[in-house]
């Protein structure tokens, strides 16, 4: 009898254990649906949710906050998103503050960002309406990513066909033979090359980060889920952007330069053959390609500066690693 | 209309396991009630279950994370482990892994004892001696396998995470609430209550064909041990058939 | 069948001959199978009856018929003034209470010790007052048989006399009018077996029960039986005491006796 006394505790314990772990699991699973703790109900109103369901989270400043409660048509352009927020949350979160629909990670689930509004408005009670702004999202962010490399594709074929012009332009090069600038002609043409060939490896590189980061693997991906990442990356875009113009206006000058004379020296009038042995005609030129050389040297700078973006030093590191490890190789 | 025999004999066991279902419910809630051998079938059952069901629970946690992570880890992804093996955990290889293993154990010693009671007169012993011998094994052993397999479910998902947690430890540092939190994170409680729902009806597949199949022995020794395979062969076959309805139903319900 | 010697039921112990058990007219089948056809049989108190007939003619399923366990298609069973057949729940375990029954296979509950084994059937009849004195009791019950020093063993660990022995002193601890005897014997060494015979009758002497004894040895058939009554082809074929049935020319009931 003592032994089945002792049993029924031993049965006890157990049966004891599994409800504590059930109460535990229960309570670990529902505290971010807030079934436990006591909240109010925010509101906002967005012209596009992007796919947000109910039971997404809701963020305050990146703190977890709440949950989506409810969303529903109020007109065919006008969706309301209900929020169950902590209680705790009504001495923070203001009338003013701005709520957007964002991303939990590049891939992840979509939430609710709250960002403080700033302007000193009274703190929000149950059902009021935020203020909200259509997130710049990943999304676009990329598409214009993509769009800036095709961009960039095109001045660089643009330069290289520039180079190529001036290679085979057999009237220029009879006009550096017969004078005294071939070496600086050389050597900016050389620049120029070496600009051309470093643009297109860095547009090759974008254009596999963007296929990588639109497949959503790699670190890049990574390095994307965070918000912060994401403002820096419109950064790189716009800087992006920038080197595109400059790299316009270089290849313009220069295809300007090498048809003028292209066509000058092969009909054998205009000024230039005149000026041939004119000293003020060999200074203009002169003057030209160092202005073609500062360009270029520029553009190297920029193509230089881009790779050493924090954003993008892991991706390109890597890259050479790879490069490296195929060169040895063959060694080996 | 002729069946041929497979079928026949098929047919004819879920029919006799229907019919056994339907008296168990007609008895388990008419007096009288065996109160004391139900804690003693429960502590048999339960207790008795939890080395087994937590050594296996804990290699299968940490094997599972060991072998996930190559894969994680490639995709960039280590850091879903947690959720990933929360996941898993608790909706499926949990309930359907120590299910197995409770019907392995327990399935076939319901099958054997209730057998060898059969075979040699100890259940019509019981009916003579006044005790209706329906009440006093088999509702409270199936009473007390769908009771206990619950529990067992909860501690062994409780070891496998726990395994799994020694598993993401042996590569990396993870502390213990972090890795609970991110494993909890990912689940919901439509996830969470089907699941612990659906082991009640494994616990009561268990307890019952292990029950029928001992009390329709026959044949003697030879059919003691029939009776225990049977009994564990069957009711493993209907943890994967209830396994497969319960997920049918909680996606029909809209909580999958 | 005309031929069977008269029936003269033999002289119980006690003086007024009063009827235990009255079975008429009892029809059993499996399927196909017919195994009682109209089986009467008469038990009066204080007498040891043997009912005898080759293996498979139904003499276990008559005496579990008896005892309830089985249901007879056709017929009535009286024990101690009940028809059993009409009995339900309740009715029918007090009825059980008064009539004991020794298994074949002794039926001894493997997961439980001795003392366990005998408080069972005191336990599950819930006979008030006999609770309390339950201890003394089993230790009574184990001395008459002869095995008070195994009160704490498990039944595995005894040799088949001893579980027969057991097994007797279950039945014997409800204090039963009627005792239903299967097959006591089988099984057991001829020493033994003798030693079971003896325990038997000595123990009917002790708590005054009439018993139906189900059997094929011979020896042990000579030493308990009052009467014997032959089952055959589904019916009561022959009826009389060992000497009267040893000595009849009639050639089924002579196989038995060669």
């Amino acid at each position: 009898m003592k032994q089945k006394a002792w049993n029924n505790i031993k049965l006890g314990v157990f049966v004891l254990a599994g409800l504590l772990l059930l109460i535990a699991g229960l309570y670990l699973i529902g505290k971010d649906t807030n079934l436990f703790s006591r909240n109010y109900i925010l509101r906002a109103q967005f012209s596009n949710v992007e796919g947000l369901v109910v039971g997404n989270n809701v963020r305050y400043s990146g703190i977890q906050v709440g949950t989506v409660k409810e969303v529903k048509f109020l007109s065919d352009t006008l969706i309301e998103v209900r929020m169950v927020v902590e209680e705790d949350m009504q001495s923070i979160i203001r009338k003013d503050d701005i709520a957007s629909v964002g991303t939990d990670g590049l891939m992840g689930n979509k939430i609710i960002n709250i960002a403080p509004g700033r302007t000193g408005a009274p703190l929000a009670v149950e059902n009021d309406l935020l203020r909200t702004e259509e997130g710049n999202s990943t999304e676009a962010m990329l598409a214009k990513l993509a769009l800036t490399n095709n961009n960039l594709l095109e001045i660089s074929n643009e330069l290289k066909k520039t180079v190529q012009n001036i290679n085979t332009s057999r009237n220029l090069w009879r006009l550096l033979n017969d004078e005294s600038l071939p070496a600086s002609v050389l050597e900016s043409l050389a620049n120029i090359r070496r600009a051309t060939e470093k643009a297109q490896a860095t547009v090759a590189d974008l254009q596999t980060i963007v296929a990588d980061v639109k497949a959503g693997k790699g670190t890049v991906g990574q390095l994307l889920r965070d918000t912060a990442m994401a403002v820096s990356l419109a950064d790189a875009v716009k800087g992006i952007r920038q080197l595109e113009n400059r790299a316009d206006t270089l290849a313009t000058q220069l295809s300007e330069l090498v048809t003028t004379l292209d066509n000058d020296l092969a009909t054998g009038k205009g000024p230039v053959p005149a000026a041939l042995h004119d000293s003020l005609m060999v200074q203009k030129v002169h003057s030209i390609l160092s202005r073609v050389d500062t360009s270029a040297a520029r553009f190297n700078e920029n193509m230089e500066a881009m790779k050493h973006n924090f954003l993008f030093r892991g991706y390109f590191k890597k890259q050479e690693k790879e490069k490296q490890k195929q060169a040895q190789a063959p060694q080996q | 209309m002729t069946l041929n025999k497979p079928w026949a004999d098929f047919l004819d066991e879920l029919g006799g396991i229907a019919r056994f279902a339907t008296r168990f419910f007609a008895q388990v809630f008419r007096p009288r009630y065996e109160g004391a051998e139900l804690l003693r079938q429960c502590f048999l059952i339960g207790n008795l279950s939890l080395p087994l069901v937590g050594l296996t629970s804990f290699i299968m946690g940490l094997v599972l994370t060991m072998q996930l992570r190559p894969s994680m880890v490639e995709y960039g992804v280590e850091s879903q482990i947690p959720a990933m093996v929360a996941i898993a955990v608790v909706r499926e290889i949990g309930p359907v892994i120590i299910a197995l293993i409770f019907a392995g154990k327990i399935g076939s010693s319901i099958g054997a004892e209730l057998g060898s009671m059969k075979v040699t007169e100890q259940i019509d012993a019981m009916e003579v001696s006044g005790t209706n011998p329906f009440k006093y094994l088999v509702v409270t052993r199936v009473l007390a396998t769908t009771l206990m397999l619950p529990v067992l479910v909860l501690i062994g998902d409780s070891i496998m995470l726990f395994g799994s947690f020694i598993g993401v430890n042996i590569y990396t540092v993870t502390s213990f609430p972090l890795y609970i939190s991110q494993a909890m994170d990912s689940l919901t409680f439509q996830e969470f209550l089907p699941a612990i729902l659906k082991t009640f009806f494994f616990g009561f597949a268990v307890g019952i064909i292990g029950c029928y199949k001992g009390f329709h022995t026959s044949r003697g020794t030879e059919g003691v041990g029939r009776a225990a395979n049977s009994a564990v062969v069957v009711s493993s076959v209907w943890i994967f058939i209830l396994d497969l309805l319960a997920v049918q139903i909680t996606d029909l319900l809209g909580y999958n | 069948m005309d031929t069977l010697p008269a029936i003269t039921p033999a002289p119980a112990a006690n003086s007024p001959q009063s009827l235990v058990l009255e079975a008429s007219h009892v029809y059993k089948s499996f399927g196909s199978n017919h195994v009682l056809m109209d089986f009467n049989f008469q038990l009066y108190k204080g007498e040891n009856v043997v009912i005898l007939g080759k293996s498979g003619s139904g003499k276990s399923v008559f005496i579990k018929c008896v005892i309830g366990l089985l249901q007879p298609d056709k017929g009535s069973i009286v024990v101690l003034e009940q028809d059993i057949t009409s009995l339900r729940n309740e009715a029918l375990d007090h009825l059980r209470a008064k009539v004991g029954f020794l298994f074949q296979s002794n039926a001894l509950y493997d997961s439980m010790t001795v003392r366990e084994n005998l408080e069972f059937p005191m336990r599950r009849h819930w006979l008030a007052g006999q609770q309390r004195n339950s201890e003394s009791l089993v230790q009574e019950v184990l001395e008459n048989v002869g095995l008070a020093h195994t009160i704490n063993m498990m039944p595995a660990e005894l040799s088949g006399g001893m579980r027969k022995r057991i097994a007797l002193a279950r039945t014997l601890i409800l204090n039963p009018e009627i005792i239903l005897y299967d097959e006591p014997t089988t099984g057991l060494d001829p020493i033994t077996a003798r030693e079971i015979g003896n325990l038997m009758l000595e123990m009917g002497r002790k708590y005054n029960t009439s018993a139906v004894i189900i059997s094929h040895d011979m020896n042990c058939i000579k030493l308990v039986a009052d009467r014997i009554v032959l089952l055959y082809d589904g019916k009561a074929y022959a009826n009389g005491t060992y000497e009267e049935l040893r000595r009849s020319q009639d050639n089924i009931v002579k196989q038995f006796f060669e």
